[in-house]
């Protein structure tokens, strides 16, 4: 720990002369580097690297390396990726030669052609291997440009994976479709490079900047981890008057984000203000409740603030974010709704971050051990940091590049570190969707048995005076049979819940027969048992009071007593219910129930005043605003 | 000799499918010829959801129809309602020329076309629209503009609108009967027509057509409509809390509904039960009356609650207090829960003053069709106040042209 504190403070003092280098391969990728050095916005070493010397020659990049020569001569890859991988390998020392001595390097790949998708990976991995961080801005070929190129770019991808520390992907095909239908091919092609060279000016500036409130490479890792995951990115940069609210206007105006749509089922979401030195709290503060309006409520919002005075008077905003691919097809098109449904699932593949994520932590862990830069990984997210130094404090290298080192995943998974920590959150929403999993289960049967009334009139129980929905509540289930994990707490539950009202012996009765695995479906019908009392209550109450639905929210102690059984069952079985789950999270703010709550109407376009989804029975609701 | 005229009368509701044909007298009396009813299916909160369930219990209606009332019927007045349709009131304000200072039935028109002239939504198109009043240099309330001396004149109209779509699917449902529509009315300004009198629409009052699939409204103020709407929420959804509640299947909480349901559960002795019977009268259960009443109750009185908001800031002009039509308002209790949300004088009320076979008639389930009938006489004979009703020929170009 003592030798790492010191790397640090090392650290610390050269942290000034942080060398960047932009690379870019292919023809896409000198297209950006053009479009980098004719902005002048980078402080960095850009280098233009290609097999094909006439492209090379166009190119205004500073520093330019012809890859292959000798098995080239001169001539374009030809869309082959291996003649491009080939090339690369030929030029490797020369590439490690440009390269050496930068701590950060950034490649900006167009995939799908030769050059760009054999090369890139060659070139990542030398970097890689240089000890730099690395990160890959790739632009995914348009639709049109056919299979072949689609796939050789999923191979590039896909080795790209390994050496990169990030990857930021562009889909081509969405700046296309977004923003030009019509307009020429070149400038499709043109924005798609300023795209991606604001990004990589937009990150490096995050990287580099000394900022007020940090943002480093981890956050932008965990902003991007999303399986097979696209970058969501925006810029906006403003003057004047309200710099602030035109700045985001302008990033939100990006196409990648689609005025903001998208951001909808962003999962993580980086932002980043930077200002000159006249930025105030204000500001910040009002760029960040507009956004929020963009923003679901549950998404991790990485924050970073910066002071560069080089920007004067104008002010910037950095979005960054990343969807899977698939969510991007299906959500960019019939956004509406269906949103609800979306982070759920988006949920499932996080905890477990398929491949990246351990390589990410490598990577902290390797730039550690070569002493590299990774200052502001320190600062900003110290526990995970430290935990991978740990971790590599023994293995040498061998250790490190391996595909999946287990140890990483735990710590990130366990410790509550400043990098966004999903965990947590899933776990709390599941507890809401708990409860309409089991009214799904009321509505599914009242659908497939229609005679469950019989079972209601049972003497012997109401002689004894029990509420007769109780009754109701026993008698009702016959449907399908539950974990045995549960009905102890179906126990629990029952006696609970009955106590306050008799405490008699039928009901003792009942428990007995709990016991077996047939009468599990108690559970299901329980919550009407529960309903009853509150109703009556409620309603009694609410007359008293005033007659507007608002009124009859008074939760007297008493009732939320006599209730919490019924919740804690609630929450105590998730577990065994979670993968059946499919219904939206977003109940929380609406007091909307599952699909199948809804009944005859299920189909049908949902009445909703105020939040609440009027198709689902009142008393239904009713209970529920209670039990909040 | 008055010369009469035969309409037919068609609305498509969530409960049930009702083709009325009736004969307008030109001295203002209808007569019913025939009603034609089929249950209904297909239909959710009164926007058609399967064609073919619908056409097939159209059908049904209208031979019925035609057996009754032994007219064959090509035409027919279709009555649509559903969530989507909106209303609002505008104003037009027409300023005459300098030099003249008579108005003119020009310079009425102009204004009617600026009041018209409403921003809606793009995919909305006009259903109605209908004349307030029109206000001459800040006088209000003046019915007859024409030939008094301004210099400007306002048009103060009432317009409700729709979604395209969905009109346009419940026309050509209809037309693949094939029948011709003859126009479009939404059902609650229909049903007012004979659910209100003239007194009641002067002094002020609120129409409520409380339906299976929705409750649709009419609010007048001074004898001018002053808004109208659709409430998705209607006696299904009365029905679907029982059968929740209770765990049994629509069909039979329909019927108990209808049997024994009512919105007065505070007056209900403590574990009075009521037998459930099944089709062949074995008793295959109980259920305790206080608690059938309270969901009930719960469900109405948020239902009427939903229809309060909408009107609260007209309520206090209503001197004639609430007229509640439409099937749920045979229920039990419901003129009490009304009274109680409203805090107005509640009347159930079916449609009057129609000839024919009456006792039939004065049932509220009929109001809408009915009213239908009236609906296409006060067009036909073009009253003041419904006359700047677009023609139907216009109309229906509109939507075909649109479409």
């Amino acid at each position: 720990m003592v030798e790492y504190d010191r790397t640090q403070q090392r650290e610390q003092a050269e942290k000034s002369g942080l060398k960047i280098c932009v690379v870019g391969v292919g023809g896409a990728g000198s297209n950006v580097i053009d479009r980098i050095t004719t902005d002048r916005t980078v402080d960095a070493t850009l280098v233009a690297m290609q097999t094909d010397v006439r492209v090379l020659h166009n190119s205004i990049s500073p520093k330019k390396l012809q890859l292959g020569i000798e098995l080239m001569r001169g001539v374009g890859a030809g869309g082959d990726p291996d003649l491009g991988r080939e090339a690369a390998l030929y030029s490797k020392e020369q590439i490690r030669e440009v390269l050496d001595g930068h701590d950060m390097i950034f490649i900006s790949v167009g995939l799908g052609g030769g050059t760009g998708s054999g090369a890139a990976p060659v070139i990542a991995e030398i970097a890689k291997n240089t000890g730099a961080t690395v990160l890959v801005f790739a632009a995914v070929p348009f639709n049109f440009e056919g299979r072949r190129r689609t796939t050789q770019a999923r191979e590039a991808l896909e080795r790209l994976q390994k050496s990169a520390d990030a990857l930021i992907l562009f889909e081509n095909n969405r700046m296309g479709e977004l923003l030009l239908p019509k307009e020429g091919i070149q400038k499709a092609f043109v924005l798609a490079d300023t795209l991606i060279s604001q990004s990589v000016r937009a990150v490096t500036n995050m990287l580099s900047a000394p900022g007020l409130v940090k943002l480093g490479l981890a956050d932008l890792v965990s902003a991007l981890r999303v399986t097979d995951g696209r970058c969501l990115f925006g810029f906006g940069e403003a003057k004047g008057q309200n710099r602030g609210t035109e700045a985001l206007k302008r990033a939100l105006k990006s196409p990648l984000i689609n005025q903001g749509q998208l951001l909808q089922c962003a999962q993580n979401l980086l932002v980043h203000v930077v200002g000159g030195e006249s930025l105030t709290i204000t500001e910040v503060e009002v760029i960040m409740k507009q956004l929020g309006r963009h923003v679901p409520d549950d998404t991790q919002i990485l924050f970073g603030l910066g002071v560069d005075p080089k920007l004067g008077e104008s002010l910037s905003v950095t979005l960054i974010s990343a969807l899977s691919a698939t969510q991007l097809a299906s959500l960019s098109i019939e956004e509406a709704e269906e949103l609800a449904p979306a982070p759920v699932e988006r949920r499932a593949p996080r905890p477990a971050p398929a491949p990246k994520s351990p390589q990410t932590l490598e990577l902290f862990a390797s730039s550690n051990g070569n002493g590299v830069h990774s200052d502001e990984e320190l600062e900003t997210r110290p526990t995970v940091a430290m935990k991978a130094a740990v971790a590599s404090v023994p293995p040498p290298p061998a250790e490190l590049f391996k595909p999946s080192a287990p140890e990483p995943a735990p710590a990130r998974v366990a410790k509550p570190t400043p990098a966004p920590e999903p965990l947590p959150e899933p776990v709390a929403e599941v507890e809401p969707e708990e409860v309409e999993v089991v009214y799904q289960r009321d509505a599914d049967e009242e659908v497939e048995e229609e005679e469950v009334v019989a079972p209601v009139m049972n003497p012997r129980n109401r002689d004894e005076g029990i509420k007769l929905s109780q009754v109701i509540g026993l008698g009702t289930g016959k449907a399908a049979t539950r974990a045995t994990a549960r009905l102890t707490q179906v126990v629990d539950e029952i006696e609970l819940g009955t106590e306050p009202e008799s405490p008699n012996t039928e009901a003792n009765d009942a428990f007995e027969v709990t016991g077996h695995v047939e009468l599990t479906p108690v559970l299901q019908a329980q919550p009407e048992t529960a309903a009853i009392p509150i109703r009556r209550e409620t309603t009694v109450r609410a007359r008293t009071v005033e007659a507007t639905p608002a009124a009859r929210q008074p939760q007297p102690n008493k009732e939320n007593e006599f209730f919490t059984p019924a919740v804690t069952t609630m929450q105590a079985t998730p577990v065994a219910i979670a993968p059946a789950t499919t219904t939206p999270a977003a109940e929380q703010q609406t007091f909307r129930l599952g699909q199948e709550d809804r009944g005859r109407f299920k189909d049908t376009e949902p009445a909703i005043v105020q939040g609440e989804d009027l198709d689902i029975p009142t008393w239904m609701r009713l209970r529920k605003k209670l039990k909040r | 000799m008055a010369k009469s005229t035969i309409y037919a009368g068609l609305e498509i509701g969530t409960q049930k499918i009702c083709v009325v044909v009736g004969e307008a007298k030109r001295d203002g009396a209808i007569k019913i010829l025939g009603v034609g009813q089929a249950p209904s299916r297909g239909v959710r909160k009164g926007e058609i959801v399967d064609f073919d369930k619908v056409q097939t219990c159209l059908n049904d209606a209208l031979v019925r129809a035609e057996d009754r009332s032994d007219v064959m019927i090509r035409n027919v007045f279709l009555g649509v309602t559903g969530a989507h349709i909106e209303s609002l009131n505008n104003r037009g304000c027409y300023r005459l020329p300098e030099d003249q200072n008579e108005i003119t039935e020009d310079d009425v028109e102009e204004s009617k076309e600026i009041a018209r002239n409403v921003e809606i939504q793009q995919q909305n198109v006009f259903l109605h629209s209908i004349t307030r009043q029109y206000i001459v240099d800040g006088q209000e309330a003046v019915r007859q503009p024409i030939g008094r001396e301004a210099r400007t004149l306002e048009a103060d109209y009432h317009i409700i609108h729709g979604v395209r779509g969905r009109i346009q699917n419940a026309i050509r449902c209809v037309r693949e009967i094939p029948l011709e529509v003859e126009d479009v009315v939404f059902n609650p300004i229909a049903a007012a027509q004979v659910v209100l009198n003239r007194e009641a629409k002067q002094q002020g009052s609120l129409m409520l057509d409380f339906g299976a699939g929705t409750v649709d409204y009419v609010l007048y103020e001074d004898g001018m409509v002053t808004a109208t709407g659709c409430i998705p929420l209607g006696g299904e959804h009365i029905t679907q809390d029982i059968a929740q509640a209770f765990q049994i299947h629509h069909g039979r909480a329909e019927r108990l509904k209808i049997a024994e349901g009512s919105t007065n559960y505070q007056d209900v002795r403590d574990g009075e039960l009521i037998r459930v019977e099944d089709d062949n009268g074995l008793v295959i259960g109980e259920v305790e009356r206080g608690f059938l009443n309270e969901v009930i109750y719960l469900r109405t009185e948020e239902i009427l609650g939903q229809v309060r908001d909408r009107v609260q800031e007209h309520l206090g002009k209503l001197a004639a207090g609430v007229y509640l039509t439409g099937g749920v308002s045979l229920m039990k209790g419901i003129d009490a829960t009304a009274r109680e949300v409203f805090g107005l004088k509640v009347t159930r009320a079916g449609s009057a003053s129609v000839s024919g076979v009456t006792a039939t008639f004065e049932n509220p389930i009929y109001s809408t069709p009915i009213g239908l009938i009236r609906y296409a006489q006060i067009l036909d004979s073009e009253k003041p106040f419904l006359s700047p009703l677009a023609r139907l020929g216009r109309r229906m170009a509109d939507l075909i042209n649109i479409v």
